[in-house]
């Protein structure tokens, strides 16, 4: 059971950083209040959610472990009987965790602020999950193609923003122009959104299941990359 | 596990290498070396940057892959998947430039190596092992340097390993705790683990180690104990007279060879016999001089020079 072991070990790290949790839980707590105050809570609880799960596996994934890469920390795991599936289900259940502690926040701050009675269910916790492991995929992919810290998380950025705004998190899509519309049916984030969405507030099944089923391909597809592109041994 | 003989009777082998090499591109950055290090021995890698030495250790950690020939560690093959399932039970690593999780304390950190091996010993007993109980929960980002590397040293011998490699293990310490260090590494042969070294520092080779291979530019050029290594390539004795008169430097110079005169005056005179040492003094006597004088032995640095061409900087650069 060595990646509990990994779980434990990359969890505490995170949480007892503070830089850490101020983008994945203080960033997006700051947005749903200002977006929420403004137009509503309803639909904001979701969609902000998504995005940060989403940058806590494109932004927050990539940098922390092109930093552990670049600090030989990966490497001295890797001497040991560690394997590297081990550590990537370690790092994918953290992610996960995190990502249930921001969405517990987010909808209790929708009780609490916005009077949005919303009770998670397992079907949102699954869409969670799912959610976590393609972005947390993507992150591993990302941090395996790039050796620098800064230009990881650079690029960390430059996927994660553009995405945000395609994906009707800020901006509902069906004011958006066509063309831009069609550009958000290639996003994951769109379907990770609206799935989220459906789960919590509109509980439409058909919805639940049809982004469930485009996330879940999804994520088997990018933590299949994530793996292949993660190195455990040097050249 | 394969033997050799020697004087001593049979003795086994913990690191077998024969014809290494590993090719970079146009680069051969580990050229053909053969070498075995015996178990229950402390055997260091001597040599500047880029000479090869972490990329051996690193085959032989089985984080490298090898291009030609064999390795062996504890008697299993590093290019063999299965037996390197194996190789890493056995072996405890202190990497270069070893680093660990910032926000997690010191045991923490241990422990965390630790859950990674089916067995280990108690990570407690270990912090004690290595004087670390004052740090035990404090972040290992708050750590200075040697403390740094104690943590390392820690998790290194915290799945009891038989073979454990320590690549650069003082590299970037200051002094005093380059000190500490080595008086920790003294201990491991007590412990009886067997320690592959890598160093460029002389002195960290020549206090630490039984046997030391000089390394340099991916080949062996020369291996044996360090007194072995200095009676073979060390060079003569040098009679150094200190503060002597040019008549002396003159008469010395007449009857002797090897014969020269330091910028500061002192008068360095190469000795091959005892004779030819009684004889300079004898030549002193004569001329009633009372010498302030001092014998050199040749030292690892010489036999660096002697066999390399070069010497090695504080930073590890060959010059």
């Amino acid at each position: 059971m060595r990646f509990i072991a990994i779980f434990k070990a990359v969890t505490k790290n995170w949480l007892r950083s503070r830089v850490g949790l101020f983008f994945s839980v203080m960033f997006p707590v700051m947005l749903l209040v200002i977006f929420g105050s403004i137009f509503g809570g309803n639909n904001y609880i979701p969609t902000i959610t998504a995005a940060f799960i989403m940058t806590n596996g494109v932004i927050g994934l990539t940098s922390t472990n092109t930093e552990f890469k670049r600090r030989g920390i990966i490497k001295r795991l890797s001497i040991t009987p560690l394997t590297k599936t081990d550590w990537i289900v370690g790092c994918v259940l953290s992610q996960t965790l995190l990502n249930l502690i921001l969405a517990g926040i987010m909808i209790g701050l929708g009780w609490g602020v916005f009077g949005v009675r919303v009770i998670p269910d397992p079907l949102t916790i699954l869409m969670i999950f799912l959610g976590s492991v393609m972005f947390a995929g993507i992150g591993m992919a990302l941090s395996g193609l790039i050796k620098d810290v800064e230009a990881a998380s650079a690029m960390g950025n430059a996927i994660s923003f553009p995405m945000m705004f395609l994906s009707g998190v800020f901006v509902p899509l069906t004011i958006m122009p066509s063309y831009m519309q069609l550009i958000s049916r290639v996003l994951p984030l769109t379907y990770f959104a609206d799935g989220l969405k459906a789960a919590i507030i509109t509980k439409s099944t058909n919805a639940i299941f049809l982004n469930m089923a485009v996330v879940a391909a999804l994520a088997v597809v990018f933590i299949i990359v994530g793996v292949r592109l993660t190195q455990w041994k040097e050249k | 596990m394969s033997s050799v003989c020697n004087s001593e009777g049979v003795t086994k082998v913990a690191v077998e290498v024969n014809s290494l090499v590993k090719q970079y591109d146009g680069l051969k950055a580990v050229d053909g070396i053969s070498f075995s290090v015996i178990e229950d021995e402390v055997f260091a890698f001597l040599g500047p940057n880029g000479a090869g030495k972490t990329t051996t250790v690193e085959i032989l950690e089985c984080l490298r892959p090898l291009t030609k020939r064999t390795a062996r560690v504890c008697g299993f093959d590093v290019s063999k998947e299965k037996e390197v399932k194996e190789i890493k039970k056995h072996i405890g690593v202190l990497p270069q430039d070893f680093n660990a999780l910032d926000k997690l304390t010191v045991k923490e950190n241990i422990e965390l190596i630790a859950d990674m091996y089916e067995k280990h010993l108690n990570v407690n007993d270990i912090i004690k092992l290595l004087n670390l109980e004052e740090k035990a929960n404090a972040k290992f980002e708050n750590l200075s340097g040697g403390l740094k590397q104690r943590v390392g040293i820690a998790a290194a011998l915290v799945s009891d390993p038989k073979l454990v490699f320590l690549d650069e293990p003082t590299t970037g310490l200051d002094p005093k705790a380059r000190r500490d260090v080595w008086d920790v590494l003294a201990n491991l042969k007590k412990l009886g683990k067997t320690v592959f070294l890598t160093t460029h520092y002389m002195e960290e080779a020549q206090v630490l180690a039984d046997r030391i291979a000089i390394i340099d530019k991916g080949k062996i050029a020369a291996i044996g104990s360090c007194q072995e290594l200095i009676e073979k390539h060390g060079g003569l004795k040098v009679l150094v007279i200190r503060r002597a008169d040019k008549s002396v430097a003159d008469k010395l110079q007449e009857k002797f060879e090897h014969v020269t005169i330091n910028s500061n005056g002192d008068i360095n005179v190469k000795i091959d016999s005892t004779d030819e040492f009684y004889r300079i003094m004898h030549t002193l006597t004569e001329m009633k001089v009372e010498p302030d004088i001092e014998i050199q032995t040749p030292t690892i640095e010489d036999v660096f020079l002697k066999i390399t061409g070069s010497k090695i900087s504080e930073e590890g650069e060959a010059k």
